[in-house]
Order: C-alpha cells, then structure tokens, then sequence
C-alpha cells in the first residue's frame, strides 16, 4: 500500500469512525439498533452539497446544518418508536427509504457534484500542504474533538440519564428519567453526527450521491464491533477510542483485503468482505480471544 | 402522605383471563409512617404498590402523593415524590454505572439533571460517608461499575440511592425476597434505619408473616383485591402469626392457603 493509499484509507477511516461514534451511542449506551443512518448519511451530503453549491453557504455552515438535519431524521425514527410503539429496526428502515426520495428531491438528482466550490478543507490548502496530506489531519482533530465531546456529554447528568436509560429503562424511569426523551435525544445526536460525516464525505469525494449510504450502517457497526472486541473498553473514554481506531482498523483491512489480487478480490466484493469482517470480529468476540487482552481462562468469571 | 381512593385495577379486560386485581381499595397513608403490606400471590399487594408508583394504572378511582393527585402521572414525574427499591437486586442500580454514577442519577429524581459533570466532590464525599455506615467496604470502591458488586451489596447500595435527594416516600416492593436470610437481615435493618433516620414515609410490600409484623409500624393485608386486615398501635405489637391466621379465618370464613406466606 502506497503512502498516498494509507493516508486515504486513513481519511475514510476518520469521517467513518464519526459514523462509529454515533453507532456506539445507539446500538451499545442507548440499546436501540437504528437503521436510520443509511438514509442519514447520504441526507448530510446532500444537503451540505446543496447548500454549498445551489446557496453559496460557508462550508463550514452548511456542514453544521446538515447534522442538524440529519438529528432530525433520527429524532423522527425514536418518534415512530417512543410514541407509537414502532419496533425500532422498523422505525429506522421507515426513515432511511423515505430518505432516499427526500435525498433525490434535496439533490433534484441523484447526485450533486461539488464542481468549484470550497470545502471544509480548502481553508488549509493555504499552508502548501497537499490535499492528501492535510485532508486526514483536520479530520483527525475533528475526531478527537467530537471523541472528547461525546465522552464529556456521557458524563453529565443528561448523559448518565442517557446511558441508564439504555441498559436498565425501569430503573432509569423508577429515578425520574424520561426514557422516550432520552431516545430521541440519543438517536437524534448519533444521526447528526451520521450526516456530518456524510457531508464530510461528500467534500473529500467531490460529491453527494443518493446512493452514497448503501452498507453506511454495517460500516459503523463493524467499527464498534471490531474496535470493542480487540481493545479495552471498560471505560466511555477507552470505548469510544476503540470506536474510532475500530473504524479505521476496518478500512485497513478492507483496503488490504481489496488490494489482495492474488486471492482474486475486486472492488465490487467490497461489503462480502465487510460482512466477513464483521462476521470474523463477532466470532472472536463470543469466543473470548482477543488480540490485547487477556483471554478468559475456562471456569473463570 | 399517600392517599388511594375506589382504586380499582383490573387486568386482561375483556377477555377469557380477566382478573380483577383491585376492587376498590381505600388507603390512606399518614406522613411518616411505616406500613407493611401483605397478602398472598395474586391479592393485589404489589399492584396497589405499582399504582402508587405509576407502573400500573387505576382505571377507577384517583391516586394523591403528597396533595398531588397523581392518577395520570407516568412513572418517571412521580419519581419526585417516590424513591423505589426492586424485588430484584439487579433491577435498582444500573450495573453499566459506577455506584457514584448511580448515586447522581439518584440525585436527580428531585435536582435538575444538567450539561455539567453529574458526579461532583461533594456527591463523592457524601456517598463515601453514607456508604461506610454499611460496612461493607464500598466507600473504597466508589467508581467500580455496580455490576461488579454482589446482590446483597447492590440491594444496600439500591436503599442509599433511594435515601438520596428529597424524595419522602420510600417504596420496597419484596426488597429482601432474592437474598440469603442473613443479607435479608441486614438489608431489613439497614432500611428501618434509613427510615427512621429520615423520617421517611415506607411502603414495604413482603411475603413474610414475621416480617409484616415486626418491621414498621402498621400492618395491612390483602386478599382477593382488597384490603382485609388494617392493624396498628398496641393492637398490632400485641398479635403473633397465630392470632393473625385465627383473625383472617374469623373475618374471611376460610384459611389462609399460602406456604410462602405462612413459612415466611
């Protein structure tokens, strides 16, 4: 793998572990697996493209809306749940097909090429740097950023609320917390931070696409899954890093399982392999082997 | 403190499994007392509990904490008033938190839950002092996850984080049934203390005869959905489980057939 590979592996790996980010605080604090972010992310590109393109918006702006929009399309997925009992899977798959027209209708296409207009990252190119250089540096901040953030917020007396009312609703209820209030706040935050990475996406690629969002859910559930089953993760702050190197260990190995000619492999075979990863990590999480800790011994707790 | 009023419950309406599990039940619970409730499986002891805390809700008659009339109130806005410890030690703390954690969200029933870090020095201060009174240890382990600890040492912990914030109404729904008879007995006195100390107005729901009678300072009974039996005062501390059983046979015109009650 060339240098210039690595570092847009890492790039990908970056805006994708954004997605993880959001993915850990619906499928692992809030137990709620929502679907909704294969509709969210393709809906942060559009309307980020849109916006930068058709509206002339500040990057930065129109990166920010997006995830405002996207939080309410996960805010209207805990709705469907919390008011009318919809089974969650069922709520989200509702709100990632509708997504799909509303994105074609945002875009008036199926896609919008962000041809001469600047993006989040043009502002560093002053420096001389590369594109290919900086563009994984900013976005390596931002991570941290949103990383620190997001363990700052789980540790306030919202985001405690928040995380009881995941692993124990009637307990979390019985000490005055609103669950259904807290699943709409939760999902709506994983899905604004899904479309700011989706808008990312979309200035790093050069465009939004309607189809951009196809396997963005089994993406940010490898990377918790890969991330947690290989480092500690006793802690928010040590899960959450899992999270984003899980994120970027994925593409990795995805970016080496596609560059493996000799067994065969093509770009197209891109999500077989991540199933198998998936499949590969969940596997090696039920068994108890882990790379960096230390393997259960029979018999013991 | 705690008043029911034609509280009826009535589950499976309309269908073949219909059960009638209150029939107008009138309860008024004075501000500082400590009542035991009692009753076989199916008498309407834990659901007249439930009502109370809005788990269950009355489809006649009206439900008042504290002046509030609280009938349409869901659970979480009543947990204000009402502080609850489960049956199930796994049930009252949350095992991904560490006891502090657990100990703000306790907080939180009646201070408001902010964008600020939940756990404060003085939260760790007071819970660390609080905790030692156990003896148990768990001053030192304050930021182990809950889930670590054993049943009897969740069901303490679950007590201190009812105890905790300004909530005066204590409710224990069979709170010692899932543990060892010694932890049961420590877990007991740990509540009389916890009531006492504070002055807290107690619901204990239990399936032990012994436990009804000694524990607190009132005793009711349930049977088939209504309150039977109402004992407080020199009355009360008088009887035994034998004068109990003879009093239930006189008023009801049957025995009472429950092992669990009786071996309680």
């Amino acid at each position: 793998m060339s240098l210039y590979e690595l570092l847009g592996t890492l790039e990908t790996g970056f805006i994708f572990g954004i997605v993880a980010l959001g993915a850990y605080l619906t499928f692992k604090v809030l137990d709620f697996p929502d679907l909704t972010v294969e509709g969210s992310f393709p809906l942060g590109a559009a309307v980020a493209a849109t916006l930068m393109v058709g509206g002339g918006v500040n990057p930065w702006i129109a990166t920010l809306l997006a995830g405002f929009v996207g939080f309410g399309a996960g805010w209207l997925t805990a709705y469907l749940n919390v008011r009318f009992n919809i089974l969650h899977i069922l709520s989200g798959i509702l709100v990632a097909i509708a997504l799909y027209s509303i994105n074609l209708r945002i875009m008036s296409g199926p896609n919008k090429p962000l041809l001469h207009v600047d993006t989040v990252f043009d502002a560093f190119n002053s420096f001389g740097i590369p594109g290919y250089i900086i563009n994984p540096i900013v976005l390596g901040v931002l991570i941290v950023v949103i990383k620190l953030a997001l363990d700052y917020m789980l540790s306030t007396g919202l985001g405690i609320s928040m995380r009881a009312a995941g692993a124990n609703p009637a307990m979390a209820e019985a000490n005055g917390v609103n669950v259904g209030n807290m699943k709409l706040l939760g999902v709506g935050l994983a899905n604004f931070l899904t479309a700011l990475a989706g808008a990312l996406f979309a200035q790093t690629f050069g465009a939004a696409d309607a189809y951009m969002g196809i396997g963005v859910i089994i993406v940010g559930l490898a990377s918790v899954i890969v991330g947690m089953s290989i480092l500690p993760s006793g802690t928010i702050f040590l899960a959450t890093i899992a999270c984003v190197v899980g994120a970027v260990l994925y593409r990795l190995a995805v970016a080496a399982a596609l560059n493996a000619d000799f067994i065969g492999l093509q770009a197209s075979d891109v999500q077989m392999v991540t199933a198998a990863l998936v499949a590969i990590a969940l596997i090696v999480q039920q068994s108890g082997v882990s790379l960096f800790k230390t393997a259960r011994k029979r018999g013991q707790k | 403190m705690i008043r029911l009023d034609d509280v009826h419950v009535t589950f499976n309406k309309n269908s073949p499994l219909e059960t009638r599990a209150l029939r107008g039940v009138d309860l008024h619970i004075p501000k500082g007392q400590f009542l035991t409730v009692i009753g076989s499986n199916g008498a309407g002891k834990s659901t007249s509990l439930n009502v109370i805390a809005g788990l269950c809700r009355a489809e006649k008659g009206s439900v008042k904490v504290a002046g509030d009339d609280v009938t349409d109130w869901p659970v979480h806005r009543r947990a204000r008033f009402l502080s609850r410890v489960f049956q199930d030690p796994k049930m009252g703390t949350c095992e991904d938190l560490s006891i502090l954690e657990n100990f703000a969200l306790a907080h939180g029933r009646t201070k408001p839950r902010g964008i600020r870090r939940a756990v404060t020095s003085d939260m760790r201060d007071d819970a660390a002092e609080r905790l030692k009174v156990l003896g148990l240890g768990l001053e030192n382990r304050l930021d182990d996850k809950v889930g670590l600890l054993s049943g009897g040492q969740r069901q303490a912990v679950s007590l201190l984080m009812a105890a905790t914030g300004d909530t005066k109404v204590l409710l224990l729904d069979e709170h010692t049934a899932a543990l060892d008879p010694k932890t049961a007995e420590f877990v007991l006195e740990t509540t009389k203390n916890i009531v006492n100390d504070l002055g807290m107005t107690a619901v204990m729901v239990t399936h032990s005869m012994v436990q009804a009678l000694h524990a607190g300072d009132r005793t009711i009974m349930f049977h088939r959905g209504k309150i039977v039996f109402d004992a407080m005062g020199p009355e009360r501390d008088a009887m035994e489980v034998g004068d109990f059983l003879e009093l239930f046979k006189r008023e009801q015109g049957e025995e009472l057939a429950d092992d669990a009650l009786l071996l309680g």
